[in-house]
Parts: C-alpha cells; structure tokens; sequence
C-alpha cells in the first residue's frame, strides 16, 4: 500500500514512522513543503540564540520513508488518486493531510524585511538577524511567544522589547491576577521587557519593505522588529477545494475524510462531529494513532477527546496546565497560593468537579489531578493542601508520557543509562513532543552520580526478567530449604533445570499452562514437570462418600494433560472406584494394603459429603458395611494431606442442603481437622485438583491457603473481575430475560441473577471441558458453587439479595 | 442342600454405592440373589419447599454420570406443570447434549467400566501386533487405530506399566480368570481402544459443554428453554459441535460396535446359554424428534420377551412398592424405616419381608420392568422402526444372532453399542434442523411467561429416554412451591429389591442360574450386574407415602393397597 503524508511536521513523522512500525512492507511518502528535513519545532527558540542548528532538533525519521522536500502540494485528483505539487505527481492508495497551521499575522507581511511570525526555522534566521540593534515587538502571549520572550530576553544583543497585548492577562485570561503578576515578574526584573496590556498597533510607517515605526495605543516605537505570535488557523488553503472543510478539513472519527482514501491529521483537521481542532501535540499523536489503526484496520480506535497537559518552563517559573475537554467559562476557583515560594495552584471547577488546572512553579502531583479530572470525582481539597509541598514522584517533566523527575533518576539508577539516546529502551519520555527533551537530557546528567559504578548495564529484557527473577528467587529459597541438596540457585538455575528430564510434547503445554496459572515462573515449567513424575510415586486413594460421582467423572474428562497420561504416566490412582478393576474383597485388599503399608505417602481425596446421623449409616460401603464415617476416618488417619474435592466434601454440598436429611457435612468437619484442603465446585474443575496436587509435590507444604482452606491459586479471583462480560456489566447493559437480544450478543448476566460477583474461583481463565465453556459463557451465569451453603443461597436465577429468606 | 452366601461389595466400576449377595449351591450356581443400594441422600426432601425454577439446578446434582439427564427431568417437569410450550430451538438443543451424552456414557461403559470384565490385560502383553492388526480387519473393514506400530506402543505402555509393578487402577483384577475368553490378540485390541476411548470421552464432553456451559452438571437449561443462545447464534459453535460428532461416529463406527461384534462373538457361548438374562419385561418411552413428528425411538411395553405384542406405554399402570425397601409408609414424618444390617455386615434377608436397600420398588402393571438400550432397541425394533431396523439387522446377521439374544449380559452390551451407532447416524439431522430455524430467523430458545402470573398449585411430570433407559420426574407445586417431588431413575427399575410379591428384579433375575466358577473371584457377578450400567445415586429416591397428589399419578404403597 502506498501511503503518501503531506506535511513536514512533528505529525507527519510521526504517521510515517508508526505506519512503519506497524507494517514494514508499507510504502510511505512524506511530501513537505520546507527545504529542511523535519524537524521539532518545540525548539525553535534554540536555533533563535543559537544555542542548536538545525540538525540538532531534527527528528528521526525510518530510513526507509521516502522524503520529498520543497514540494507545496496545491491539488488533489481524487478519481486518479493523486497529488500534484508545481513540478512533481504522487500516487497514492492511502493520502493523509497533516500540514500543520499557519500563524496568523494581523497586516501582510509577505514583504516586509522587519517582521515575522514564527513558525518556522527560517522565521529563525529573520528572527536572529533582525532583532540586532532594533526595539523587539511582540504581538501575543501564547506559550511560544512566551518561550520566544524569554530567549530573546536572555539574548545580549536584544536590548529592549516590548510586549503587546490587547487583553490584560498572560497566557491564558482564565489566569488569575497573582500568577499573571508572577509570571510579569519573571520577565520584567531584568527591565528589557516592558509589557503593555490592552494595547494594539493602530498605525505604522513603511519605507522600503521595512516598518520604520509602529503607533500603538500607548507608544510610539521607532525601528522596530516586529514578531507576531497572535495565533494559528489550520493550514489548508489548498485543500478547500477539493475537500469539505470548515475549520479545518472535516473528518469523521477515524480522521477520515468524505474521500475514504485521505484523512487529515493534526491542527489542520476539524473532527466534525466534535468540532474540535487539536492544538497540542498529545492529541496530534492521538489522532494520528486513530488514523493509522483505521487504515491498517488492526484494533481500529476512534478519536476521543481527552484531558490534556501543557507545560512551560521559561527562566525562573514553570508552568503546568491540564485541561478537560469539560471545562467552561461559567467555573469557580479554588486557589492556593504562597507568595513566599512564588507558589499558585489555579483548580477550575464545573458542577463540583474540577475541569482544569494551572500551577505556576506547582508541586501537587499532575497525574492525580488528572485522574481526579478523568474519574469526575469530587474534589478533595484537603488531600490538594496537604500535597501542595512535593508529591511524592518529584515535579513532572514529560506530560506526554506522564513521566515525573524520580520515574527518570529510577530509571537512571537501575539501569545505568547515560543519555538521552539509551533511555530509548525504557521510555518515550522527552520524544513524543520533545518539549521537555532538555529537562530530561538534565535530569539524567544530574543523576549521573547516583549510579553505582559496580553495576552492570543491563537491557529492558533484563530489567524485566530481573524482577520476575526476584520472585523466582524466593521460591528457590523455599525450594533449597526443603530439598538442601537440590542446591538450586539463580546462576544455575537453567543449568539445573535443564538436567532434569524433559518430558513429551503434549505434556509441555500442559505444564506451561499450569505454571502460569501457579503464577510461577516460566523458568519454573520444568520443576513443575519433575514434580508431575514425582507424584506418580505417591499413591492415591479416591474416596466416594455421599456424592453422585460428578468430581469423578470430571477428573476422567481431564483434558490437559490427557486423562490417559494422568492414570497412566503421571499419577499413581491405586483406589478409585469408578476406574479400578477390582472389586469387592479384592478392592478392599488394595485399599488395606495402602493403608496398611504406605503410612503417611499416599494422598486422600475425598468426593461427597459425610452423613453423620442415624451415626453415619445412610452410608455403608465394603463387605463388612462400614459406615462412610469410619471408613473416611480409617483412611485419613495416616494420609500424609487429606484433599477433599467437590462440593459435597467441602461443606456438604447438595447433601446438606436444608434440611440436610441425613446430617451430612465436609471432610473437614467430620474429621475435625483444620488441615484439609479444599477444592469447592459442583464439579471442581479438574485443573484446580492437579494444580493442588503439584503444588503439594514441588513445594512439600499446603499451599497458601484462603480462609476456608482454599488453595488461593485457584480460588483467589472473584468471578465477576475476571469475567468475560464485565465490559458489559460496566456499560449497563444488561441481559433482561433469557434469551433477549443481549442474551444474544453476551451481555452482563447481573441481572439474571448471576452470582459471580459473590463467588471466589478461576472458572473465567480456566473454564471447563478443555477450555471450552463455563456457565457464564452458556447464558446462564455463575450459581456461586464455590462457596459455602451455595444450595441454599445461590443456586437459583434470581438476583442474590442479603435475607432472601 | 448347602448354600454360600457372596457379598460383593462395593461393586466397582459403577456409579455409586451398590452392594451384591448371591447364594449359591455348591456347584456355584446362583440360587438367590440381592442388590442393594447402600447409600441414601434425600434429595427430594431437600426439593420440599423450594421455589419449583429452582429444581433443575437442584435434581440435577441426582447423579453426576447421567448428568444432564435429571437436570433436564426436573426442569421438564415443572414446564409440564405450567403447561410451557418451549421454542423448537430449546428443545433441540436440550437434544443434542442428551444425545452426545448417549455416546459418552456408552462408550464410557463399554471400556472403561465393563471391558475388564471380558478383557484380561495380562494376556494382551502376550499379544503379536501383527496379528492383531489382522484380527481387527474381521470386525470393520478400516479397523480404528490398526497400525502394527501402534499396537507395539500399546504393548509398551502397558508392559512398562506391568513391570514397574504399578498397575494403579488395574490392580487386583481377576486377571487369568478362566472364564476370560479373548485371545491375546483381541485383549490388546480391546485394551488399545481403552487407551483412546479415554480420549473420546474427554473430546466428547466438550459437545455437551458448548450448549451446556461444562459437563459433569451443565448449567444452561431454565424453566421456558435454554440459555445458551449465543452459541446457538455462533456458526462456530455449531460447527465445532458438528466435528465432535462427527469425530465421535468415526469412532463408534470403526471401533465400539466392532469389538461389540467381537464380544459377541468370542462369547458366543454365554449368551446361547442365556447368562444375564431376566424376566423379558422391557420397558421404553421412546423420544428424540430428530424431524417434525419422526422420532428416534419408539414407546411400548414388552412382556416376557414376546416382541410380537408390544403394549403402548400407559404411565398410569406405574406403582410404587417400599416393603423391603428402608422406608416406612406408615406417616409422612417417618419416610426413612433403617433396619440396619446383620452383625456381620451382610444384608438382612432371612425373612420374606426384611428390607434389605435404599432403592423403592417401581412396578409396571405389578411386575418388574428391565430399561435401558436393550429395552430401548427390543422395542422400537419390534414396532417397526424402520430406522433403527437396519442397524440391528446388519449386527444380527454379522454375528450370526437372533433378536432374543441380546437379552443377555453380552447382548445388552450389543444394544448399547447399536443404539450408539444409530444415534450417531440421526444426530446430524438434529443439527440440521436447528440450522434450518435460524436460517428462517427462528432464534427463540425461551418462552416468555410471568411467573408470579402462573397458578401457584400445579402437577408436572416428565418421562425421558436417557442412556440408562426410563427416567421420570414427578412435582406437585402447592403456593409456588414444591410441596412434592419424586423420581424412578433407570437403575431403580432395573435394581429394584423384591416385594411382598417376591418378584425379582432385573439385576435379581438375571444374576439367578449364572455359575460362578470360583467364588473368591465372582467375575459372572460383575459381568451380569455391569451390563445394565448401574448408576446408584439415580436409583435411590425416598418415596412418597401420599403419593397420590403427585397429579394423576397413582404411585401406590403397599400400605395404600
């Protein structure tokens, strides 16, 4: 696909370069009218005091995009699809417009040798050769005239200027006279800046294509150099023919065009169903993200307006700004000021909710008050007195990416890093408007010292896998205090593992899978696979009481591993009466036998519920017709873990439900023991008692455990936070009755009774039958069976309240 | 003459707790026998009281074998007391999850649970792969899995598994028996199908779960329809579904009914001889419409095997007898009558009217009934289901057997494995069928009603055909509660304990004139008790001792004559 971007801005670089990322079998075209490669304008003030040249703030740009410079595109053909400049032709499949705004002067100064706007790096050049020797006049205070004033200010060579400004505010007129009157000071101390408020130009003199003088309201200024930073209009010009255009030119949601093939990005488009213009760099990228993910048609995203952050930082104060889309004239303020520190905190509310915000040399922590704007929650002004100090990350210094000072000196800590180059790998901090690409490039310099010289560098890899290594260390510890010879240790750790015997194929998905939902790991895949062969050499005796065989038959429906490779390969199943062979005396002879013989090695596992009245004999089992009771007793007694599966022998299950007719209880109540792991569910999924199993094997202890004994890998999540239908559930919408037209579509089962939000188990990652449903998925929602008395409080279709009885 | 009483308990390899005696002469041959249900739940006293949308979730956990089975009965049955009139689509797809079942638990039964009974793992070690890659050609001509190479991993697995002493759930077989009859050849045929039928049962049970949310205990079916109508709606869904099925038939084809010909054939003997045979009495309330008014199975009545006069199904004729069963009639607050066992453990038998199991004694028109696939087969067969006709046909006539000879041990197996291979043939036009509906925007899988609009007092029942054979449910709602609830699962019909009419059971029955040839090692036992697919936790169900409000059901105790 051809993809051609006109513009040579900080837009068009970034479509092209992300076009790239995506896909690099793509061919892109940047077409921009300037002589320059691109290059970031944020630091125009740096080529003004020549403190950088031009390929100082160039901006990287993919070596496989075609760059076209000089060519001022003035017509589109949308039937042959395209573009034309006065000496060249583009084809394209796919044309994006992202050619920026232009300033606004208030007369023509298309010929006039001593006034500019600026916008550009040949603004640069008039502007660095013009102000010599003249009285510097300029027009606006936006924040690059503001940048401008403090650059020319510091400039030896500029010996006056004045600022004009038709209102009596700096900056933004929401600003209140404290700040104004801080900010005022900064620039005026020095006395070359005189500012003059609510004046204009109201007459000039022009000889020879230069202002010999400027009349305004209140001077009249001879040899002027004069510079306007009044404003911007979207720079389309060109397009409003061939394109519907109000503002800028009118986009969908996805920056498309009313031609499908071309969208417009950035400060020259409008979204016309929000009727918004960016004007920050943060909604150029957002915006430009959204059209690159409808081109590509890969996780397609619509622009949304969003909070927005704005920073500037001239000389002695710094300015912080952070916008909602929702805020309006008709606000009130809450100010917190110190005169002592030259300290404002500006919060702007609507409706009781804050809607902007501006600090001058501002302490509170910029993204609490974002999230505060974002989540609409009530202001606490309390918590913004008691931070007005210092938050607890430092200042910010990149708003783009939200990075503050200590997120960066971290950074440099950890990783040894030494320029703005290496922190590359581990964040965008300083590169997506690049306006704070110096105070970044500063922090790192002066955080140089911190780092210690023993450390080894180390790459974003290792950074991650350190931490996770971190964890896994622990659990080696753990591991070597149980097994001293084992003598695992992080160093040969792969060594060791990898001598230990690797198993077969199938099995290898199996292990990963549980190892990752162990949260283990993956180093630990093969740990976890010796302790699956370790397990075949302890026994198990599967106990059915009072149950109807439904933990059994989901046991057999084990789908990885293989239930064959479970019997067979990997567990030693010497009682089970649903499998085994033998009967009668003979069976009973296996289970004395293991008994007998096998004193604290084989495993219990107990499915059904005990009945303990009419003293135990609704159940009687075996030639001599023992009561399930005693037989439960005999063979707990030397089991080195009692593990009891299912409902039933959780808290009784179904059996006990009222009036519980028979007495029926758990395992670990009729045993009076505190020690009994539990594995609730009506079945439990088969996963959940192999996952317990193995964990029991490698770690030789019980696994955490929750409160009713519970190993906690399992039985941590709540259903409703991991479901597959909580997006729904957020959104209101709700199925209303069973098979309604959000039954269809999946919507959130709440309503119908679905009891996931007060039941405790990992049935939405796990699901059932090989991963291929679970009741959620059904229509049906969760009946709570993990839980306590769930026949008694749950199992219905009725939505759960407190005292349902 | 000198009797010896066996007790066989547990019975392994079945659902639940079910304990055997038989007395037996001192040639071994049987005399008397008793089955007994040792455990009991009271699920339906549980039932009392609760909302009646509540008694599917709740019935279902009757048993998780026969899974859906009751889950689907319960809720069945208080539609029937509404009068709901479900959407074609809900009943279908409650269809197509019973009928996967079908094959699952056939499967299930005929390897995992029954096969030791016929196949002797240590003779398999003894087995030369090559000849039984040609054995196997004898049963279908693309015999399942037939490789040389195969067979030889086979032999490895379980000779690795023999050696190391470790036979986990094969220990203590009654391996070496005399009455095994299968060469080493078919033992490691038999024994290779095992091992895959382990697999097929896992990949099976993932069709109930698409449309049932998981097996064992699906969750998908309300009072009204289903819910799972987005998967319904998910082409996907369907298709996955389809491959299952279709997976499974090339299974059931290549495989389970060659070695049920296999079986019927290398036990040829036993079953001219009739072992396992009880009274004849078959019972079937057929089911399944697979195309609008064709059903896959007949309804009808059999009486001692005369299949040339097949009664039509009268649900009235149905009683119910506790008298040698562990309740007591006599008041509705003392339902459980324990009379507990002998010192030694053995069942109280001696006098006529001892109780002796938990399991109630369902009679049809005063006799004891046998259900089940064989039931199922004998009847729609014997009315002329053309359908089914072919099936059984082809597996008569490549067995050389007659119509009578499958009811036998072996010949119930033979029944099984053709219900399956029928089932596996029809279930696709079940699919189809739904397909059609939603093709013509026919997407409903519920019907609308009010529930606190719908009389308070009502009686439901539901009658199914499921894998065991005969279910029924009975509700009787008083104030929108369940003031009633009572069950006759198939196992309660075919291990009924006898009656104050000493009538035996089919267990009973079938298990009296089999000879045991060494009684430390009643393997005859298990083989006549295996065949019928015992599923206790079905079978136990307290009865009602005022029965007669469960709607026009006249479910009669011996106290009410």
């Amino acid at each position: 696909m051809r993809i051609v971007i006109v513009g040579g801005g900080i837009v068009a670089v970034y479509l092209a370069n992300n076009l790239k990322k995506q896909n690099a079998a793509l061919d892109v075209t940047i077409l921009s009218d300037e002589k320059h490669p691109p290059y970031d304008r944020i630091h125009l003030c740096s080529l003004v005091d020549n403190t950088q040249e031009i390929d100082e703030i160039s901006l990287p740009l993919d070596p496989t995009i075609r760059l076209e410079l000089n060519q001022k595109i003035n017509k589109i053909d949308k039937e042959s699809k395209r573009v034309f400049s006065d000496n060249s032709m583009f084809s394209y499949d796919k044309l994006i417009i992202a050619t920026g705004s232009m300033p606004i002067s208030l007369f023509d100064i298309s010929h006039i040798k001593n006034a500019t706007v600026f916008r550009s790096a040949d603004d640069c050049d008039l502007i660095k050769i013009g102000v010599q020797g003249r009285e510097v006049v300029i027009v606006g205070s936006g924040p690059i005239g503001l940048e401008l004033l403090e650059t020319l200010n510091e400039m030896p060579n500029v010996v006056h200027i004045t600022l004009l400004l038709r209102g009596n505010h700096l900056y933004a007129k929401e600003l209140s006279m404290d700040s104004i009157k801080t900010i005022e000071e900064c620039y005026t101390k020095e006395g070359k800046i005189r500012i003059s408020y609510e004046d204009e130009i109201v007459d000039k003199t022009i000889e020879n294509s230069e202002i010999i003088s400027l009349q305004t309201k209140k001077f009249q200024i001879k040899n002027p150099f004069l510079i306007f930073g009044v404003g911007i209009k979207p720079n389309i010009e060109e397009f409003r023919e061939s394109l519907a255009c109000a503002n800028g030119i009118l986009t969908n949601r996805f920056m498309q065009t009313e031609d499908e093939d071309i969208y417009a990005v950035g400060e020259c488009a409008e979204v016309k169903e929000l009727g918004f213009v960016a004007g920050h760099v943060k909604e150029c990228t957002t915006q430009a993200n959204c059209a690159i993910s409808h081109i590509l048609q890969t996780d397609v995203k619509e622009f949304e307006l969003e909070v927005s952050i704005d920073m500037l930082k001239v000389g002695e104060f710094d300015l912080v700004e952070v916008n909602s889309p929702k805020f309006s004239s008709d606000y009130e303020k809450v100010l917190i000021t110190s005169k002592e520190d030259k300290r404002i905190d500006e919060y702007f509310v609507n409706d009781d909710k804050l809607t902007r915000f501006i600090g001058i040399n501002s302490n509170v922590d910029v993204g609490y008050i974002e999230s505060l704007i974002n989540d609409g929650d009530a202001l606490d002004i309390n918590y913004l007195y008691q931070n007005r100090l210092i938050g607890e990350r430092g200042r910010l210094i990149c708003s783009c990416e939200h990075v503050y000072h200590q997120d960066l000196v971290d950074i440099v800590t950890q990783t040894g890093i030494g320029s703005f180059g290496e922190l590359a790998s581990f964040s965008e901090a300083g590169r997506v408007c690049g306006r704070c690409k110096t105070m970044v490039q500063d922090v790192i310099r002066d955080s140089q010292h911190l780092i210690d010289p023993n450390m080894p560098r180390k790459s974003p890899q290792d950074i991650k896998k350190e931490r996770e290594m971190a964890e896994v260390t622990k659990r080696i510890d753990k591991f070597n205090a149980l097994h001293p010879r084992n003598n695992l240790t992080t160093d040969n750790l792969e060594s060791a593992l990898a001598s230990l015997e690797i198993g077969k194929h199938e099995v290898n998905s199996w292990i990963s899978m549980v190892t990752a939902d162990m949260k283990l790991h993956p180093n630990f895949e093969k740990l976890v696979e010796k302790g699956v062969k370790t397990l075949n050499k302890v026994p198990i005796v599967w106990l059915e009481l009072s149950d109807c065989s439904g933990n059994s038959e989901a046991f057999i429906k084990s789908a990885n591993p293989a239930i064959e490779d479970l019997i067979f390969d990997y567990i030693s199943l010497d009682y089970h009466e649903l499998l085994m062979s033998a009967s009668g005396d003979m069976s009973e002879t296996i289970l004395e036998d293991i008994i007998k013989n096998q004193k604290g090695e084989y495993i219990l596992i107990v499915e059904g519920a005990v009945p303990l009245a009419m003293d135990g004999k609704y159940l009687r089992i075996g030639p001599k017709g023992e009561t399930g009771i005693e037989l439960l007793k005999k063979c707990a007694k030397d089991a080195v873990l009692v593990i009891a599966v299912g409902s039933c022998a959780f808290d009784g299950g179904v059996v006990a439900a009222a009036p519980n007719p028979t007495g029926a209880v758990g395992v670990g109540d009729a045993l009076n023991r505190k020690d009994v792991i539990n594995i609730p569910g009506c079945p439990t999924n088969p996963i959940n008692i192999v996952g317990t199993l193995l964990s029991y094997i490698m770690f030789e202890e019980l696994p955490p455990l929750d409160k009713l004994n519970r190993p906690l890998w399992a039985y941590e999540g709540r259903i409703h936070d991991n479901c597959e239908r909580r997006g729904h559930y957020e959104l209101g919408e709700f199925v209303k009755e069973w098979g309604d037209a959000g039954a269809k579509k999946g919507y959130c089962l709440f309503e119908m009774g679905c009891k996931g939000p007060y039941a405790n188990a990992n049935c939405p990652t796990m699901k059932f039958n090989g991963g291929t449903s679970w009741p959620v998925q059904a229509g049906h929602g969760c009946m709570g069976c993990v839980e306590q008395n769930f026949f008694d409080k749950f199992a219905n279709e009725r939505k759960y309240v407190e005292e349902e009885k | 003459m000198s009797t010896k009483k066996i007790v066989i308990d547990p019975i392994t390899r079945i659902e639940g707790h079910l304990r055997a005696e038989v007395e037996v002469d001192e040639n071994g041959v049987v005399q008397e026998a008793y089955v007994s249900g040792q455990l009991f739940r009271g699920i339906e006293i549980i039932l009392k009281g609760r909302d009646p949308r509540d008694a599917g979730l709740l019935a279902g956990r009757i048993c998780g074998v026969c899974t859906n089975s009751h889950f689907r009965a319960a809720v069945s049955s208080v539609e029937d007391a509404y009068s709901l009139k479900l959407p074609n689509n809900a009943e279908i797809i409650r269809d197509l999850m019973a009928m996967a079942l079908f094959i699952q638990d056939h499967v299930v039964h005929f390897y995992h649970l029954h096969s030791f009974d016929f196949v002797d793992v240590t003779s398999a070690l003894q087995a030369d792969a090559k000849l039984a890659s040609k054995e196997a050609h004898k049963y279908h001509r693309k015999p399942f899995r037939n490789s040389h190479a195969h067979y030889e991993e086979v032999l490895q697995k379980v000779g690795n598994f023999v050696k190391a002493g470790k036979l986990g759930p094969f220990s203590n077989g009654y391996w070496g028996h005399v009455e095994y009859k299968l060469t080493p050849e078919q033992n490691l045929i038999l024994i290779s199908h095992y091992l895959e039928a382990l697999k097929f049962q896992t990949n099976i049970s993932k069709a109930v779960a698409i449309f049932g949310g998981k097996t064992p205990h699906p969750q998908s079916i309300i009072v009204g329809g289903v819910t799972s109508v987005a998967d319904m709606l998910n082409p996907q869904r369907l298709n996955d579904y389809l491959f299952i099925m279709k997976e499974a038939k090339e299974f059931v084809e290549r495989a389970y009914l060659p070695d049920a010909k296999l079986q019927s054939i290398a036990y040829r003997d036993d079953i001219k001889a009739g072992i396992g045979r009880a009274n004849g009495n078959f019972l079937s309330v057929g089911g399944y419409e697979f195309e609008a008014k064709q059903r896959l199975f007949c309804n009808g009545v059999i009486y001692a095997h005369d299949f040339e006069h097949i009664e039509e199904f009268d649900e009235s004729k149905i009683s119910e007898e506790i008298d040698r069963a562990w309740y007591s009639g006599e008041t509705r607050e003392n339902e459980v009558c324990y009379t507990d066992l002998n010192e030694d453990g053995s069942l109280k038998t001696a006098k006529n009217d001892d109780k002796y199991s938990w399991i109630k004694a369902p009679r049809y028109d005063g006799k004891t009934m046998e259900t089940g696939p064989l039931a199922t087969v004998l009847v729609s067969y014997s009315k002329g289901n053309n359908l089914i006709k072919s099936f059984v046909d082809e597996f008569l006539a490549e067995t050389d057997l007659e119509l009578i000879d499958l009811s036998t041990t072996v010949g119930r197996n033979s029944a099984r494995a053709i219900e399956s291979g029928y089932i596996c043939e029809y279930i696709f036009k079940l699919v189809s069928r739904l397909i059609q509906n939603i093709k013509y925007y026919d997407t409903d899988t519920w019907v609308r009603y009010d529930f606190e609009k719908l009389q308070k007092n009502a009686n439901g029942k539901a009658f199914l055909e499921v894998p065991r054979g005969v279910l029924s449910h009975f509700v009787n709602i008083k104030d929108a509660k369940i003031e009633n609830y009572s069950v006759i699962a198939p196992t309660t019909w075919n291990a009924t304990p006898k009656n104050f009419d000493g009538l035996r059971g089919a267990y009973e029955e079938a298990l009296v004139g089999i000879k045991i040839q060494d009684t430390s090692k009643p393997l005859e036992v298990l083989r006549v008790l295996h065949s019928f697919d015992p599923c206790l936790a079905c079978a136990v169900h307290v009865i009602d001792a005022d029965a007669n409000e469960l709607s026009s059901y006249k479910i009669k105790t011996l106290f009410e004559g």
